[in-house]
């Protein structure tokens, strides 16, 4: 295998906009079907898988962030010091994970689109046309993502913090008690069900890669996901305490939130405006893998051509939604349900693999 | 073959210049010293002052004799030609005086309004700067009204674009650096900046782009922001507009690099943020709260003028529950026969007002009354009598019109985008306005200029220089530039803030 790895330009990434994408990005993923599943299999207790799951994605986050601390170069930087050529092999199993990562973000987000942006019925093409933003995202490098992350803090605190606040209106907090009402295997398959909404630590593994790591970067990215982390569960209980036993069915649960702020009645759904917004942050969160599966497989093969790579591969999604959008169910059922294992192998595999590169730092001292 | 250098014979010289520069406007003025030496001036007709020239040169040397002159000063070293140069300087009553050999240096002097000064059995020749062109007052400008606040614009001229910067900047750190371009307008373009304030790296790069392009004419400032522009198929700026020099040094002192361009009122500054647009100069000049809310204002309206004929459609056709059950009545009510469908309406009153907004610019301003009168009485109420048009279409588009211009530089690229996000509204709804937004807001995430990121300081997220962004902080409170321009010269403002407050 010939070694033509195009490196990323260094210091494209800084700890502030990982720890905003923890804060603001990545809980996008729980705006939508997230509440609903967990509130399906552990009811009142839907706080304690998501607990869970955070304190595990924590827990890979803070290994990934300590293979980082282990030297002056960034992670990526070592891999390919270390594998060479190979460490293109990782880099597509990388893009591969992405791409499957990204196929049920893609399908909620169809299904949100529909039930959300039109109450007269959609043609089933108006959600194509998202392929094309992707496709235009994809073709953008890690510095513009890195960028979203620094807007999303105003495109999603601003909103979330709007709508949580519409929403206690009708809240009944008690609706929670009692705790560990559940038994825990419900709680075992709630977490096992909702895997996909959480699978956090990788996704901040291509900007963890590319970040030279400086002296209190970990306290400040643990920080940023723990503060996305908290708003979440508070999102969680404030979307069971307004719904309770309908929970279950109240699918893309942000959209309606904030339905029973008195007001809207009198002034019209403009809670529907900060919904919208938050829409964008979850546009940036759904094509943010695929972007990631183009960087990094042009980054493996080589090649700068990302245009011809985002086109191919924002068109085979196209094409697979259109096809695979009557079995919306079945696919489901199988990436959450069935593969769901599978975030969590990939997850231990890679974090692994980057917390065994070597420790650069005491190689240098050695030498020196 | 045209005659590089001067002779020392002036007939020779005078048919050399004739045959570089024939043109009818360019005259020459024949006169003889006291001892019968030939002497001409040639200059361009209407850009040099006449008077000083026959009062401060013709006259002394029509009245000098270099025979006598150099024979009162036997001490007197050199050639004959030397002496007589030096006899000329003496007698000048001219203070910008330059020696020239080259025939083509003397023709761009000559066409720049200055004018040359020949004497038989000299091969030099003098220009004289009596340079004269007629130019406006200084007045305010018509784009940028203030108020409060100085009321001054830049006009035209360079050099009194140039003085009004120098009479607000009188710091040595002032530098201005010319270059000329284009081949056939040779306009001035001079590069303005403070020493050891701007980031120089930023200088050089527009100094860069500025000799890596040859135009034929530049005929205004609009040319140099296009050659300076990274991205040329964008509708967004990356160059900043002024035309009031109080708001050009305000940017130069924060650190900016500004570009004057003769023949234009229009200053251009880089590095250029879009939240540049939303600030005001009377900002400054006003309390920090009321700026603040005058921004928010601002940035409430863009937001208005952009996505109000964009949701108003998406309401009536995607999404009826954005509107409160009582506006749908009445929408529906007054909507209900019109022949055309909500998209298309909103399409023909935008196009409406599009049309009598670049028709009122161009036409003539004793036209321009009727024209208010047959736009908005016969074309706004005929229409809707008609049954043609909507009141409530008329009133969105109205109202997003007048909200644009709340952003006066953001007039143009608000424009194009208003159509952008109708023409997606109509055809997919809400759903494409908010496509659209995240669309725009990632392509500016990635639009770099002279190094500063267009959505500065929100992207990359810029704390410290929040303070004088969408909201504004006292002046006590903006005591270092802007982070963003990487200046060397961090402080701008030194205040001891017991003495500035009461406590």
């Amino acid at each position: 295998m010939k070694n033509n790895l195009i490196a990323p330009k260094a210091d494209i990434v800084n700890s502030r906009q990982i720890a905003l994408a923890g804060a603001c990005l990545l809980p996008a993923a729980r705006l939508l079907e997230a509440p609903s599943i967990l509130a399906k299999y552990a009811a009142g207790d839907l706080l304690l898988p998501a607990i869970l799951h955070f304190l595990l994605q924590g827990g890979l986050l803070f290994a990934l962030l300590f293979a980082c601390s282990r030297s002056e170069k960034t992670l990526f930087e070592r891999l390919e010091i270390q594998f060479g050529k190979w460490s293109a092999l990782v880099y597509i199993a990388l893009s591969v994970y992405y791409l499957f990562s990204a196929i049920l973000p893609l399908f909620d987000l169809e299904k949100f689109t529909y039930a959300v942006f039109f109450d007269t019925a959609p043609t089933s093409f108006s959600f194509l046309f998202f392929f094309l933003f992707s496709a235009f995202m994809c073709v953008k490098g890690l510095k513009t993502l890195s960028r979203t992350a620094d807007i999303c803090l105003f495109l999603y605190l601003i909103p979330f913090i709007l709508l949580l606040a519409m929403g206690c209106f009708a809240t009944d907090f008690t609706r929670l008690l009692p705790l560990f009402g559940n038994e825990f295997g419900d709680t075992m398959y709630a977490m096992k069900y909702s895997t996909p909404h959480f699978s956090d630590a990788l996704l901040l593994l291509p900007l963890l890669g590319n970040l030279r790591y400086k002296k209190g970067d970990t306290v400040k990215i643990l920080a940023g996901y723990s503060a996305g982390a908290l708003g979440s569960l508070f999102f969680f209980a404030t979307f069971f305490s307004i719904f309770s036993s309908i929970a279950p069915r109240e699918h893309y649960a942000f959209a309606k939130i904030a339905q029973y702020f008195p007001a809207l009645d009198i002034v019209g759904r403009f809670d529907l405006l900060f919904v919208y917004m938050l829409t964008i942050v979850l546009f940036y969160y759904t094509a943010m893998p695929l972007q990631f599966t183009t960087n990094l497989f042009c980054q493996a093969i080589g090649t700068r051509r990302t245009v011809l790579v985002s086109t191919t591969l924002n068109g085979g999604l196209l094409v697979f939604l259109l096809f695979c959008n009557k079995f919306y169910n079945t696919v489901y059922t199988v990436i959450s349900g069935k593969l769901s294992f599978l975030f969590w192998v990939c997850a231990g595999v890679f974090t692994l693999l980057f917390s065994l590169l070597p420790d650069l730092k005491k190689k240098e001292k050695k030498n020196a | 073959m045209v005659v590089q250098n001067l002779s020392e014979n002036l007939q020779k010289n005078l048919t050399a210049i004739k045959k570089i520069l024939p043109s009818e406007d360019i005259l020459t003025y024949v006169f003889e010293t006291a001892d019968k030496t030939a002497c001409a001036i040639v200059y361009a007709d209407g850009i040099v002052n006449k008077q000083w020239l026959g009062d401060l040169i013709a006259r002394p040397l029509s009245k000098l004799d270099f025979m006598q002159e150099i024979g009162q000063n036997t001490k007197n070293e050199g050639t004959m030609s030397a002496l007589k140069l030096e006899i000329i300087k003496k007698n000048a009553l001219f203070p910008e005086l330059k020696e020239v050999e080259k025939l083509l240096d003397i023709h761009k002097e000559i066409l720049n309004g200055n004018s040359l000064v020949l004497v038989d059995g000299l091969s030099v020749g003098l220009i004289v700067g009596a340079k004269f062109i007629p130019v406006r007052a200084v007045t305010e400008p018509p784009t940028d009204v203030a108020v409060r606040g100085p009321r001054e614009g830049f006009i035209e001229d360079i050099k009194t674009n140039m003085s009004l910067i120098r009479k607000r900047l009188k710091t040595p750190d002032l530098r201005f650096e010319s270059v000329r371009l284009g081949k056939q307008s040779d306009t001035i373009v001079s590069i303005c900046w403070l020493e050891g304030t701007s980031n120089p790296s930023v200088k050089e790069e527009v100094l860069q782009k500025l000799q890596s392009v040859q135009l034929d004419c530049v005929p205004d400032s609009s040319y140099v922001s296009a050659i300076l522009s990274p991205r040329k198929h964008s509708v967004f700026h990356s160059v900043g507009k002024t035309e009031k020099p109080d708001i050009f040094t305000a940017k130069i002192s924060e650190g900016r690099v500004g570009i004057l361009v003769d023949g234009s009122p229009i200053a251009l500054t880089v590095p250029y943020i879009l939240t540049e647009d939303l600030q005001s100069s009377e900002d400054y000049f006003i309390s920090p709260f009321a700026a603040t809310i005058f921004r928010l204002l601002r940035f409430v309206s863009l937001f208005v003028a952009l996505l109000l004929p964009a949701f108003y459609v998406s309401a009536q056709l995607f999404k009826i529950q954005l509107l409160p059950l009582g506006l749908t009545l009445t929408i529906a009510s007054s909507s209900r026969e019109l022949p055309l469908s909500p998209s298309l309406e909103m399409f023909v009153v935008l196009f409406l007002l599009e049309t009598l907004k670049e028709a009122s610019i161009r036409m003539p301003k004793y036209v321009g009354m009727s024209l208010s009168v047959v736009g908005a009485l016969v074309l706004g109420d005929t229409a809707v009598s008609a049954g043609f048009l909507s009141t409530p279409a008329i009133i969105v588009v109205a109202f997003s019109g007048i909200c644009l211009y709340t952003v006066p530089n953001f007039v143009e690229t608000g424009s194009i985008l208003r159509w952008l996000f109708l023409l997606v509204s109509g055809s997919i709804g809400p759903f494409g306005i908010v496509l659209s937004a995240a669309f725009l807001l990632y392509y500016l995430l990635s639009a770099d200029a002279f190094g500063a990121p267009a959505l500065a300081p929100f992207s990359p997220l810029n704390i410290h220089d929040l303070r004088d962004s969408v909201v504004k902080y006292d002046l006590a409170d903006l005591k270092s530039r802007p982070r963003l321009l990487q200046s060397k010269n961090k402080t701008r403002l030194s205040v001891k803030k017991e003495n500035y407050h009461e406590k």
